[in-house]
């Protein structure tokens, strides 16, 4: 395949509509992050709670048929084990990075544990037979020609993922609740003063993080593919945190972040076709990260830089009008 | 006595070792659950390191690697970096030398010594991309350092598989290192040590490089105690501004601080493909990384304290093996013990009543810094104009 057809791949809908299904998994997370990070509590376990709603969901749909059953003990499963870190970190004062950790390792290997005593293979769970969730083909819009093959025939989460971006705008910015979350963010004493739970508030917002976290577990393992492999979220809970950085901490930044690392991702999988050694090709997304931060970090000083200049000048200009007022 | 049981390194062991308890308690239960013969599974676990000396000799090993992985992590952790790049460090450090030894035309004494420089020369650059994107432009080190040791590997399953690998292999692995290249036994080779000699030489490959590593903790430890530039990095780590006031150029520091972590990374890279796989290989123990983190904080950051939390959970690693070998419970158990002592080795309120009366009286003491504080604002600082 040489490379003309890759671009010409690119431009396609079928591409656009790649970049979507890709990016999914990493909107998901990322939003759990925006709210978690919002309210002061960095939450680092991002990655692992995917893997445990990813497990769960594999499992309870196997054994009892019922997907929207395994959805939902998906989400109860990681927000059982955030549930944890958080008392840990705001009832026993363990540092939430390294409450993080702690879980992520709970997370990643406690899986594998359960795996491999379920069904005794480490790797994946494919003698489990898991269910997956409907695709959905949006009535009209599935037979417009191009439109139709981006927008329409994409799994449940993704549709969820659009609609729960929108949700946290909402609630972050014209709720109380969040109103009150990014108050105890910004600076919890003043937050306390008013009369705000700080503790309960940043709570709330670690248990809604692991939601969306393991709505994204659960999109690769009951969408993506129908089956649980072990550290299946393969970094997208860190690419998730990322992406809140460089979003600058807003959800429609978030969202745009994750999809730029989804693009670069889905490229990758389009020059796999190529005579590129693979593992070159598998560092795109990773070094897309690491570019980004890069580019977020060199503007942001750059306005800092502005930002002091122009009140250097405004100060300059003060003095000269005072001197020559007084002159 | 009395001093000494109120004193915070009695505590700090009181509260690893209850912590180890639980841990190892909750992980009993576990087996119960799981296993068909848990007691069997358990007895495996706890006592099977020591149970034969080739299981010995893997117990030290992996806890040497772990004693420069510990240390390379105390550095980045004692600045506050939250750096956890340490795994790709070690991976690279690892193919460097591999490839140093095996194909560098000097005399074995030179090849290995330049393979040992080249990895930590390799480590510590390494390091400078997160180091400076976090130093200059403020972005998240945990990220780049994370998205780092992915490319780290990546980079490495790369030049192995289409440079390293002898074209006929069926495994990803480069050749054996030749004998006359591999470390020497860490026992000399003296005429009354030769039976005791030959018998670990068979059995395991404990080499030289223990004292290497025992250099380097102790290194590590005057490096952050007894050097100006430790002093720089502890306090950039307990306060940033002040070090700043103070004149500490905090940005150099920090760089540093990442690097030089980079040295001890390095030569874990070394330890793994000189001393324990005599090559270069797919999966050499990769995720070790983390565990340097574990072993950082349960050393509370102390170079000295390092070798004792390595070994610890080298053996933790070690009885898992053992138990996932002759038993029906798989070695991850180990990590999800590993998981729970972190969080509760590092819960401030674990031991209660000792905990509490200090932390009220820190408390106490803030807000009285703080009331200060706020009246010297309120009556204008004289200092200030």
């Amino acid at each position: 395949m040489s490379l003309d057809v890759v671009i010409r791949s690119v431009l396609s809908a079928l591409f656009i509509s790649s970049v979507i299904r890709i990016s999914t998994p990493i909107i998901l997370p990322a939003l759990g992050g925006l709210i978690a990070i919002s309210a002061g509590v960095p939450n680092m376990a991002l990655e692992g709670l995917m893997v445990v709603g990813a497990f769960t969901g594999v499992v309870v749909s196997a054994f009892t048929g019922n997907v929207w059953l395994a959805i939902l003990c998906g989400i109860a499963a990681s927000v059982l084990i955030v549930w944890l870190m958080a008392f840990f970190h705001l009832h026993l004062n363990t540092d939430l990075f390294i409450a993080g950790l702690a879980i992520n390792l709970l997370c990643s290997s406690g899986t594998v544990f359960l795996l491999y005593t379920l069904t005794g293979d480490k790797g994946n769970s494919a003698s489990l037979a898991s269910l997956s969730v409907p695709n959905i083909h949006i009535p009209i819009i599935k037979d417009i020609p191009f439109l139709g093959t981006v927008l329409s025939g994409h799994n449940v989460f993704t549709y969820l993922a659009l609609i729960l971006a929108i949700l946290v705008y909402i609630f972050l910015y014209h709720t109380r609740f969040g109103t009150h979350l990014r108050a105890v963010g910004e600076n919890p004493e003043a937050a306390t003063s008013l009369g705000i739970n700080v503790k309960r508030v940043r709570m709330i917002a670690l248990l809604l993080s692991a939601v969306f976290a393991s709505l994204g577990g659960m999109n690769l393992s009951m969408a993506y593919l129908q089956l649980f492999q072990r550290d299946m979220a393969a970094g997208r809970g860190w690419i998730g945190i990322a992406a809140v950085h460089l979003g600058g901490r807003t959800p429609l930044g978030t969202v745009l972040a994750s999809v730029l690392f989804g693009f670069s991702d889905a490229i990758a999988n389009q020059l796999g076709s190529l005579k590129i050694p693979t593992q070159l090709v598998q560092m795109i997304p990773y070094l897309t990260t690491v570019g980004a931060l890069v580019v977020y970090g060199i503007q942001k000083k750059r306005a800092a830089q502005e930002r002091m200049k122009k009140y250097q000048r405004e100060n300059i200009d003060q003095l000269a009008e005072k001197a020559v007022e007084s002159e | 006595m009395k001093n000494f049981l109120k004193s915070k390194g009695f505590r700090e062991v009181l509260r690893i070792l209850l912590a180890l308890l639980i841990g190892l308690t909750l992980g009993f239960i576990i087996t119960l659950f799981v296993s068909d013969d848990p007691i069997a599974a358990y007895k495996a676990f706890l006592f099977g390191p020591v149970s034969r000396l080739n299981r010995i000799g893997d117990w030290l090993e992996e806890s040497l690697t772990l004693i420069l992985l510990g240390l390379a992590v105390c550095i980045v952790f004692s600045a506050s970096q939250w750096y956890i790049g340490v795994e790709g460090q070690m991976v690279l450090g690892a193919l460097v030398s591999g490839v140093v030894v095996l194909f560098v035309p000097l005399p074995p004494v030179w090849r290995i010594t330049l393979a040992f420089i080249a990895a930590m020369a390799v480590a510590f650059v390494w390091a400078i991309i997160p180091a400076i994107l976090k130093a200059y432009l403020n972005a998240n080190e945990l990220v780049t350092s994370l998205m780092l040791n992915t490319v780290a590997l990546k980079l490495f399953e790369y030049l192995l598989k289409n440079f390293i690998m002898p074209e006929k292999a069926r495994s990803l692995s480069s050749d054996m290192i030749p004998d006359e290249l591999r470390l020497p036994s860490f026992i000399p080779n003296l005429p009354i040590f030769t039976e005791v000699r030959e018998l670990w030489m068979k059995q395991t490959s404990v080499t030289a490089m223990v004292y290497v590593i025992i250099a380097a903790v102790i290194f590590a430890y005057f490096l952050l105690y007894k050097t100006s530039f430790g002093y720089e990095l502890r306090t950039v780590g307990s306060n940033k501004k002040f070090a700043r006031f103070g004149g500490i150029n905090v940005n150099r520091t920090i760089v540093l601080s990442m690097t030089v972590s980079g040295i001890f990374a390095g030569l874990a890279g070394v330890h793994l493909s000189l001393a324990i796989y005599n090559r270069v290989m797919m999966g050499m123990s990769f995720g070790l990384g983390f565990e340097g983190i574990n072993i950082a904080i349960l050393a509370g950051n102390n170079p000295l304290a390092v070798p004792i939390a390595a070994l610890l959970y080298g053996y933790l690693r070690a009885g898992a093996d053992v138990m996932e070998r002759t038993s029906d419970v798989s070695r991850e158990l180990v990590v999800v013990i590993q998981a729970l002592v972190l969080l509760l080795v590092t819960a401030e309120r674990l031991l209660p009543t000792i905990q509490r009366r200090i932390s009220d009286q820190r408390e106490e003491n803030n807000n009285n810094n703080k009331i200060k504080d706020t009246k010297r604002t309120l009556k204008g600082d004289p200092n200030e104009s």
